[in-house]
């Protein structure tokens, strides 16, 4: 929706719902759209536990980002 | 006498319908442009009338679509208005529209109906409500089931993200036991003229009887229902609303010693909830913060043990309905997904002859 308005964007995930956000991007006209996983389960997880997380994941983030405003990958 | 249908035929063409992927798992009735004009003569609705637009998949459904998978659910013709009329009730409950028919919850329908259509259609009523066994009670909540499928393009493993479900999901359907109850029908209970052929519907997470036949006192019933509405397994957030199935007779008792529907309610919302060594316990504490879940390790106390927190917030989060057999002291506990939406659905009256009423369920 972002990128839809000029906005380059990146979705995380959790492994779990990758078999439903592959089908979300392909009635949304994106098939095969990338996105970041990250392991399951993030709901019991702690402050300090999702800021880990965070830094884990933050240059795959950044590189999708990049990417997208330089409107590489879809 | 017209020749015995060919079961090779009928094979074929349910077989067929498997292929294209239509089914629930369960063979359904081959659906054809006949039959489903038979369902769209019990509605004054235009077939093209859209019932609802899941606008994040681009998918909806129109009362033709309905009635292709009333059919394919095996509904009878005159039972098309009690589908659409539940649809509309559960649609009324504000979860259902905000992603409840995705939730990892994965919570059923439960649908009651109030009035003459219970005897009309032969829904049953009174034993083995929740037990199967009657086809109108059977078929209309597989018909949602069918639509969310086949219309709405919700299927398990892709946009169905249940986790582990409820067992029999799409099969609560029943009649209030108004013969018995000596309290207003529900849906009369709801503002609809008495009479009224309605229904009412909501989600729902889990089910749990009690059984209560060996005491005189109603507030033993009710503190043992209590009871099962209090565990913390269900707890995520403090607001919960409940639906309790009285048996005729709990329903019966409590109304002899002069409780009336409200007093009910009012009794479970004062003595339903835990005290904060049992949430702190579950790791739930932060459920009486109206939280999510909660933090108990390595964290200071938010309260002294003994403070107990509510766990319904008013009147309007009991739904209480009568139904069951007269035969034994039950009753059914059930969670509710989001919250009740507190109002009933008219049925469409018969516009065409109905084809048969069996009183057994046929």
């Amino acid at each position: 929706m972002f990128e839809r308005h000029g906005q380059p964007a990146a979705v995380i995930c959790t492994e779990a719902f990758e078999a439903t956000a592959d089908a979300m991007a392909e009635v949304q006209g994106a098939p095969g759209y990338h996105y970041v996983t990250t392991p399951h389960p993030v709901a019991g997880l702690m402050p300090d536990q999702v800021r880990e997380r965070a830094e884990e994941l933050a240059v795959e983030v950044a590189g999708l980002l990049a990417a997208r405003a330089a409107g590489e990958a879809a | 006498m017209a020749a015995e249908p060919d079961p090779d035929v009928a094979r074929e063409a349910i077989e067929y319908c498997y292929e294209q992927g239509w089914t629930d798992g369960l063979p359904v009735i081959p659906a054809s442009r006949a039959l489903v004009d038979q369902f769209l003569a019990h509605t004054g609705r235009p077939p093209e009338e859209v019932l609802w637009r899941m606008d994040h998949l681009g998918t909806e459904c129109t009362v033709e679509t309905a009635a292709i998978n009333a059919a394919m659910a095996g509904c009878k013709p005159e039972y098309f208005p009690v589908v659409l009329a539940a649809w509309d009730a559960v649609m009324r409950d504000r979860a259902a529209k905000g992603g409840g028919w995705q939730s990892t919850s994965g919570p059923a329908p439960l649908i009651v109906l109030n009035g003459p259509i219970r005897q009309q259609l032969g829904f049953n009523s009174t034993g083995g409500i929740f037990a199967g066994g009657f086809r109108p009670n059977a078929t209309v909540p597989r018909a949602l089931g069918l639509m969310l499928r086949n219309a709405f393009g919700v299927i398990p493993h892709v946009f169905d993200q249940t986790t582990q479900g409820i067992p029999g999901r799409w099969s609560i359907c029943f009649g209030e036991n108004e013969e018995v109850c000596f309290w207003e029908p529900l849906a009369t209970e709801m503002g609809l003229e008495p009479g009224t052929s309605a229904v009412s519907a909501t989600l729902t997470r889990t089910y749990e009887f009690v059984d209560n036949r060996h005491t005189q006192n109603p507030e033993h019933v009710l503190w043992d229902i209590a009871d099962t509405i209090s565990r913390t397994g269900v707890l995520i957030f403090r607001s919960q609303s409940v639906t309790v199935v009285l048996g005729p007779e709990h329903a019966q008792m409590l109304a002899s010693a002069g409780f009336s529907k409200a007093d009910v309610k009012d009794w479970l919302v004062e003595h339903c909830g835990r005290t904060e060594a049992d949430l702190r316990s579950a790791g739930k504490d932060a459920v009486s913060e109206g939280g999510l879940g909660g933090r108990s390790a390595g964290e200071e106390e938010r309260a002294s043990p003994d403070t107990f927190t509510r766990v319904l917030p008013g009147r309007e989060d009991v739904m209480l309905v009568v139904a069951g057999a007269r035969n034994a002291a039950m009753s059914m506990v059930v969670r509710v997904f989001g919250q009740w939406s507190n109002s009933a659905v008219a049925i469409e009256p018969a516009r065409a002859p109905v084809t048969a009423a069996s009183p057994e369920g046929g």
